[in-house]
């Protein structure tokens, strides 16, 4: 029997097609003028504007909707850039409206009794808000795989678990684009499988392949006794609308294999895209853009700020907000919403950067959580599940939050540590937050978390679920 | 007449065409003072040099975005080509000494670049010539570039961790050639740690645009006493 991809070869061949036939245009001039230009008169055009002193939660529904269209207009003016063939590839406003209808408004990972459902949720909506933990891409060494992923996977809030990456394999380097990377990857899968095993949760999804940057370790083990098709597999375009050989051939595998593909997108405040109206308006053309190119079932908007490389810069707030509204409100995508703060584990300002963050994207209408980049992801082993059982207790306890009552309460933390995010305070990695052997948080981390989470409950009258 | 000339005002007023993409007026500005005597030494390092440089302490700040610093940049270079250069060769006896060589790329098996194309601007606001060979590049490359480039700084850059062997590879490959002294080599990007950089032997390692731009200083500095 002829098994069908979940997308038809029909379609993949259109998309490819547009990296050779369209138009080839200098890499500056895509940057300058089908970005940043681009973007600037959009911004006019529609109006795209709040106060720049405003870190809280948009709820002008008038606002969103312009965004969107915003961002349709740039996702069908400008399209996404081939780096590799250095041409424009343009969709017709119609097609874009097509591909949105035929996205799917559900999707399942995991397995048995592990298994997971994340749904379209729209703004407000008081419907359950899905946890992705774990140290997402964060380097550890292979000894600490095995704790960090345990650690991550015995926590009940937690439906996914993002692998981190490995350090090394085998005590060797892990030396992208070679059979290394294939190595690495395979020792991901057989470690992963390893803590899932011992925790009891066999069928939990994972966010994988993270030991490997090329399509080699996508390509390698999402098959026969590796990563699996219920897992949670991630692909992404480049910023600022650039999209690589590398992410279609990650794009083709999972569209034949049938493999579940979660796409984002991280656009640069500060960047092409401009400030916060820009990079809203980036994010919705980005999103558009990722389901018509790699065909994902869930789409992750993750901004960086130009120097700090965090999403929770004050301005960032608002602008992800509304970028969030926007897509809620106009598609049946399917979102979430990314967690990188500056502070690491044992830093009191990581908790608040965390909750503010978490307030502004759950009633702008995400179906789940990422949590938590914690230390913005540079550094190797500063993550601990504290800070992502954090995220996860903030998030459900704003499913029922309107955006006016958020807004408050994110403008309130925002003021706790704007001022020292420029510090970087990158805090302490997992062997000194976390006892390795028990997978229990420090008694010095254990305190702040719950200095935060009775500061929440009392201050904002936040049910934290534990 | 030269030596009336308002340093101040024609400072602020670069600064305000630069921020305001005014091609034409920066240029009036510039080409008046020549016509006034002022020498085109002084006015690129009186006038557009600490012009350029509070482009880049904004941009540092977020105050300005990367597209206006772009923009002030590339006003700049036409006006060097255009202008001040012309008018140098005019006098043989002037000599507009660039505050080093830079070569940059983003290592082998990484496509990321906007941080190394922000601390590649912030370097030229400051007065840096930098040869940008962009992403993906081999290590053999870069060695061979910074070779023909004759370079005094290599900066290289990863966004992600497996892309690191390749920056070994190009200290290897340098001292291989028998040439690691001749450059002071660089690191940048969220893969590089200080930990990664003593290990292979850099020269520095910068995390953030305005930090490159202090390193780069320093270093040449270093490298004129030696």
């Amino acid at each position: 029997m002829t098994k069908v991809p979940k997308i038809s070869p029909e379609i993949i061949a259109s998309v490819l097609d547009k990296t050779e036939s369209g138009p080839v245009v200098e890499e500056m001039d895509w940057d300058r003028q089908y970005i940043s230009q681009a973007i600037k008169d959009l911004v006019e055009k529609y109006d795209v504007r709040w106060d720049k002193d405003f870190y809280g939660v948009p709820s002008d529904d008038s606002l969103a909707d312009r965004v969107y269209e915003a961002g349709l207009e740039l996702a069908t003016k400008s399209g996404l850039y081939c780096i590799d063939t250095h041409r424009q590839m343009t969709w017709t406003e119609e097609e874009l409206r097509d591909v949105l209808l035929a996205t799917p408004t559900q999707v399942s990972a995991g397995e048995g009794k592990d298994q997971v459902t994340f749904k379209k949720r729209n703004v407000e909506e008081n419907v359950h808000v899905g946890v992705i933990g774990g140290p997402y891409g964060i380097p550890v060494p292979e000894e600490l795989f095995i704790p960090v992923l345990m650690s991550y996977a015995q926590e009940p809030l937690f439906d996914i678990i993002d692998n981190p990456s490995l350090e090394t394999t085998y005590g060797f380097s892990i030396r992208a684009d070679s059979p290394w990377e294939q190595l690495a990857v395979w020792q991901e899968a057989n470690l992963t499988f390893e803590a899932l095993e011992r925790v009891g949760r066999a069928g939990m999804p994972i966010g994988c392949a993270n030991s490997a940057a090329s399509p080699l370790g996508e390509l390698s083990s999402t098959s026969y006794g590796g990563f699996r098709k219920i897992d949670w597999h991630h692909n992404s375009i480049l910023s600022e609308l650039k999209i690589s050989y590398a992410d279609l051939i990650r794009a083709v595998h999972f569209a034949h294999t049938g493999a579940i593909s979660h796409n984002f997108y991280n656009p640069i405040y500060g960047g092409y895209a401009g400030g916060g109206d820009g990079m809203a308006i980036a994010i919705v053309a980005g999103m558009i853009l990722m389901r018509a190119s790699l065909w994902g079932e869930s789409f992750n908007p993750g901004p960086s700020h130009a120097h700090l490389s965090c999403n929770t810069y004050p301005p960032m707030i608002p602008s992800q907000a509304v970028a969030l509204q926007a897509l809620a409100r106009n598609t049946n995508l399917i979102m979430s919403g990314f967690t990188r703060p500056v502070a690491g584990p044992c830093v009191k300002d990581l908790l608040y950067e965390i909750a503010a963050i978490t307030l502004a994207q759950v009633p702008s209408g995400i179906s789940f959580t990422k949590a938590v980049h914690s230390a913005t992801g540079r550094i190797p082993l500063h993550c601990t599940p504290l800070e992502a059982k954090f995220a996860a207790q903030v998030t459900h306890s704003a499913e029922g939050l309107s955006r006016a009552d958020a807004d408050p309460m994110v403008r309130n933390l925002v003021e706790k540590y704007k001022d020292s995010q420029k510090t970087m305070n990158a805090g302490k990695p997992f062997h000194k937050a976390y006892d390795v052997d028990t997978l229990k948080p420090s008694s010095e981390w254990q305190k702040i978390y719950d200095e935060v989470c009775q500061e929440l409950e009392d201050d904002f009258k936040l049910e934290l679920d534990f | 007449m030269a030596n009336n000339f308002n340093w101040e005002t024609s400072k602020s007023d670069m600064l305000k065409y630069l921020l305001a993409a005014d091609n034409q007026q920066a240029t009036s500005l510039i080409k008046d003072a020549l016509s006034q005597g002022v020498s085109a030494i002084d006015l690129f390092e009186q006038c557009i040099t600490p012009a350029l440089r509070e482009i880049g302490t904004r941009f540092e700040s977020l105050d300005i975005f990367l597209p206006e610093m772009v923009c002030a940049a590339e006003i700049i270079q036409e006006i060097n080509e255009d202008v001040i250069s012309p008018a140098m060769e005019t006098n043989s006896d002037m000599v507009m000494e660039s505050a080093g060589k830079v070569l940059m790329a983003t290592v082998q098996g990484d496509l990321h670049d906007i941080g190394k194309n922000m601390v590649g601007l912030m370097l030229r606001v400051n007065g840096f010539e930098v040869i940008d060979i962009g992403t993906n590049v081999s290590p053999e490359q870069i060695v061979v570039q910074a070779e023909q480039e004759q370079v005094d700084i290599i900066g290289l850059s990863s966004l992600l961790t497996t892309c690191l062997p390749y920056m070994k590879d190009v200290f290897d490959y340098l001292t291989g050639k028998g040439i690691r002294e001749k450059y002071a080599v660089i690191l940048g990007g969220a893969a590089s740690s200080q930990e990664y950089a003593d290990n292979v032997g850099a020269d520095g390692i910068g995390h953030s645009a305005a930090t490159a731009v202090i390193i780069c200083k320093q270093l040449m500095k270093d490298r004129s006493l030696t």
